[in-house]
């Protein structure tokens, strides 16, 4: 069957992409795909994995393999497709609702098995499919129409909770740096060792008056260099460190080895690949 | 004829593991047996018990009454001599009274094999020997056992079932147990392991799961077996979690699984949907307990149906199974899997606390890798789209890796798999979903019939209560009364014409099943296949025998 005369051109409405201008997205769509073309990924053998959310619908405005599966459930999709093929790239576009919030369960374990995913988590600290409710790395105080008397649960620290349950890669941009973030993302990429968390942060300029483009330019400060990523005490320290000052840039990496590399049965090939003697037609070439 | 032991004693005091000795042992003299466990949702003390029948032929179900109980406990004594058959014997470890055969378990094993814990070899040996039977097979079978711990263990564990022999032996020759035939050893299999063994031959390459009895003992089978066949085998964080890796491991391209019980079921049911939006081919073992909530977490019901087949928001297809014997659970674990592939959608199979822990002797399973048909797409290209509008409501499958972009979305989409709120695609979508469902139901497997095709009284059944009507069955038939049963091993969707065709018009139809509400009646119901029509339902915890059911009916 299909719908009535009066909708039938509804089509034309679906525009995309869904979201507001000056959305921080887009510049973070951008320098993804500059990253992914400048990493010379074979888009064939990428897959996106995203939950719900306005950072979850980012896969369908690029050209990859895409899992767009539940609200904050993209983790344990992506662990799963890492597990059955090794060889696929397999990055998550994930919001700060989905993956801290609804997701946050499957992100301490993720961390923990330090799985060769890379997670890149929007956050702008705000809901915005949902229309502006606080999310969980909204500030203390922040007033929505859901948190009338202000936010009162401590915003939650997903850089030091990675280092601390021991993710093998951890670092932090900003949309508003986009050179920065392209290197990010790019070291973020090119780790092989583990699960990757590269937080970034970007202003939600219909949601999130409080945390504008101007409030996040004038604290972000790109890490010294004289810090050493695998000195796990500093690197804590500055997860600690929000405020007149917000460290960009790697805050941790370990040689932590990946959850997948220590699978004895993986160590034959991919599952995919060894389903049957005989490859199937459709079976990928990797 | 056919006798039965019952083992019965604390938690911790080895319950299962004489069980286990004594199964094994005369599955090796080549008897037929069939054996049951019922325990409490406890690692110490309470009362857990081991029913082990042994017959000339094969056995579909427990039995009520013990021709022999061995009570480790004064309360396993008190508790289940009532359920002692007239002219039964009671072993009991402790002090001699009215009736019993009293061996001090304890003191024997400490004598003998300078520890305690041997207790339940002197057991073993003593049942041996209460039966008639040889008490050489169980040294044999203890040597194989122990073979690894050493002489010294192996020598101290036959000394013990000497020992028990031993002291039985005064008592003997009262039990008519099976005399074996001389015949080739049996092999014994349980529920549990059989749908492992089957998904694993199948091809199941990827199972998540988190514990909950009584699902678990399928997903540490598949654990035991995951480098043999190459299958990854990971405890998820929770049940959530369980079910979205699955469905990422099919995406993928492999077949996948997830064991869980009503509980954690219920923590699944939006990856359920999810894999009905994404046409993904999961299977989740739903392996049933007493509920609500908690309920009574290590006995057995049949109270998850309706929620099987109710779970997930929105309309989607799916399939649901439900074996009734260990053979069943092997085939039609494969048979889920193939119809899970084939449509492209989630299936569950139903079993309870009663079958996964059930143990029959049958003709050995196959363990040889057999894998199913993923029905992959051939040869898909760059202008690939996953959710192509066709006629069965059967798109092309790719998987990523190839040469296809694979795009897959929890919202409704494209046929591309992009997200999209066009609603005439949504339509498309949604009816083509559905289309499948034609299919399916063309494909059910139809109901078995066991007995007359005419028989004035029907016993409609599904899942585990196979063995208790067909016992029934066979107690009614020898009584002179006419009945037949009718099993179904498929539940969802039910082909029409089949099921209409064997249920035809007895005088009597009894929906015989483990809850309190009738869950299969009421879908039989809907189908317009029965009207109002008599119900026997058990929803205790505990499993029905054939005794039961005939006992309710008769009149």
């Amino acid at each position: 069957m299909t719908t009535s005369t009066l909708l039938k051109d509804l089509a034309k409405a679906d525009t995309q992409p869904a979201w507001c201008p000056g959305c921080g997205n887009y510049m973070l769509l951008k320098t993804l795909d500059k990253a992914l073309d400048a990493a010379g990924l074979d888009r064939t053998r990428l897959v996106l994995v995203s939950g719900i959310g306005q950072a979850a619908k980012l896969p369908h405005y690029t050209r990859a393999n895409v899992f767009n599966g539940l609200h904050g459930r993209a983790l344990p999709a992506a662990t799963a497709i890492k597990l059955v093929n090794h060889n696929l790239e397999v990055i998550i576009t994930s919001g700060d609702g989905d993956m801290y919030g609804e997701g946050g369960n499957h992100f301490i374990h993720a961390v923990r098995r330090n799985i060769g995913v890379k997670c890149f988590v929007h956050n702008n600290q705000v809901y915005g499919l949902t229309k502006g409710q606080a999310s969980p790395t909204s500030e203390l105080g922040m007033i929505t129409k859901f948190q009338t008397h202000g936010v009162m649960s401590l915003p939650f620290n997903p850089l030091a909770l990675a280092i601390v349950e021991g993710a093998s890669f951890v670092a932090r941009s900003f949309t508003g740096a986009p050179e920065h973030l392209q290197a990010m993302m790019t070291a973020a990429i090119e780790h092989k060792g583990g699960f990757a968390l590269l937080d970034i942060l970007q202003p939600c300029p219909s949601f999130n008056h409080l945390n504008t483009f101007k409030w996040y330019k004038d604290r972000v400060k790109p890490i010294a260099d004289t810090h050493d990523p695998a000195d796990r005490a500093a690197a804590l320290n500055l997860a600690f460190t929000w405020g007149d000052e917000i460290p960009i840039g790697i805050y941790y990496k370990s040689g932590r080895a990946s959850f997948e590399s220590q699978l004895d049965v993986l160590k034959a090939g991919t599952l995919v690949m060894r389903y049957q003697g005989a490859t199937s037609p459709s079976a990928p070439s990797s | 004829m056919n006798v039965m032991i019952r083992v019965a004693g604390e938690a911790g005091q080895g319950v299962a593991t004489t069980g286990l000795l004594l199964v094994e042992a005369f599955a090796n003299l080549g008897l037929h047996v069939a054996a049951t466990q019922s325990y409490m949702s406890r690692i110490r003390g309470g009362l857990n018990w081991y029913d082990i029948r042994i017959g000339e032929g094969p056995m579909y179900a427990g039995a009520d009454q013990a021709d022999l109980l061995v009570a480790f406990t004064s309360a396993a004594r008190e508790i289940l001599a009532g359920e002692v058959r007239a002219g039964g014997q009671v072993l009991f470890n402790g002090e001699a009274s009215n009736g019993v055969i009293a061996v001090d378990l304890d003191g024997a094993a400490q004598e003998t094999g300078g520890n305690k814990l041997y207790s339940n070899t002197i057991a073993a040996g003593a049942v041996m020997e209460l039966l008639g039977y040889d008490v050489a097979a169980m040294e044999a079978l203890l040597g194989e056992k122990f073979k690894k711990k050493g002489p010294e263990t192996v020598a101290a564990n036959q000394a013990c079932a000497r020992k028990g022999a031993e002291l039985a032996r005064p008592h003997g020759g009262k039990i008519q147990a099976p005399k074996p035939d001389g015949g080739a050893r049996r092999e014994v299999y349980a529920g549990a392991g059989a749908i492992g063994l089957s998904a694993a031959v199948s091809g199941v390459k990827f199972a998540a799961s988190y514990p909950m009895t009584p699902g678990t003992a399928t997903f540490t089978f598949l654990a035991s077996v995951a480098d043999r066949y190459g299958i990854v085998v990971e405890q998820a964080e929770d049940e959530i979690a369980a079910a979205n890796m699955i469905c990422g491991a099919v995406y993928a391209g492999v077949p996948a699984m997830a064991t869980t019980s009503g509980g954690g079921f219920a923590l699944m049911a939006e990856a359920l949907s999810l894999a009905g939006m994404l046409e993904l081919p999961i299977c989740v073992l739903i392996a049933q307990r007493p509920g609500p909530a908690t309920g009574l977490p290590t006995r057995t019901a049949q109270q998850d149906l309706l929620f099987a087949l109710h779970a997930g928001h929105g309309e989607f297809p799916r399939a649901i199974f439900a074996p009734g014997t260990v053979r069943q659970c092997y085939d039609v674990t494969r048979r889920a899997l193939e119809t899970a592939h084939k449509f492209q959608t989630p299936v569950l199979i139903l079993t309870d606390q009663f079958l996964q822990d059930f143990e029959q002797t049958i003709e050995p399973l196959s363990e040889d890798y057999a894998p199913i048909d993923r029905c992959l797409a051939e040869n898909p290209g760059a202008d690939y789209a996953r959710y192509a509008v066709t006629e069965s409501g059967i798109s092309p499958r790719a998987v990523p890796g190839g040469k296809a972009l694979v795009i897959v979305d929890s919202d409704e989409h494209t046929p591309q798999g992009h997200l999209s709120e066009d609603l005439d695609s949504h339509t498309a979508q949604q009816d083509k979903r559905m289309r499948k469902l034609g299919g399916m139901t063309a494909e059910a497997m139809p109901p078995e019939l066991y007995g007359p095709a005419d028989a004035d009284m029907l016993l409609i059944c599904w899942g585990s209560t196979y063995g208790p009507a067909r016992e029934a069955v066979d107690l009614l038939s020898a009584r002179g009364q006419s009945a037949a049963m009718l099993h179904f091993a498929q539940v969802w969707p039910i082909g029409r014409t089949a099921a209409a065709t064997a249920i035809g018009q007895p005088k009597r139809i009894i929906c015989v099943e483990g809850n309190q509400t009738g869950q299969f009646a009421q879908v039989l119901r809907a189908e317009g296949l029965i009207g109002d029509v008599e119900r026997l339902g058990k929803y205790d915890g505990l499993p029905m025998t054939g005794t039961w059911i005939a006992e309710r009916i008769a009149k």
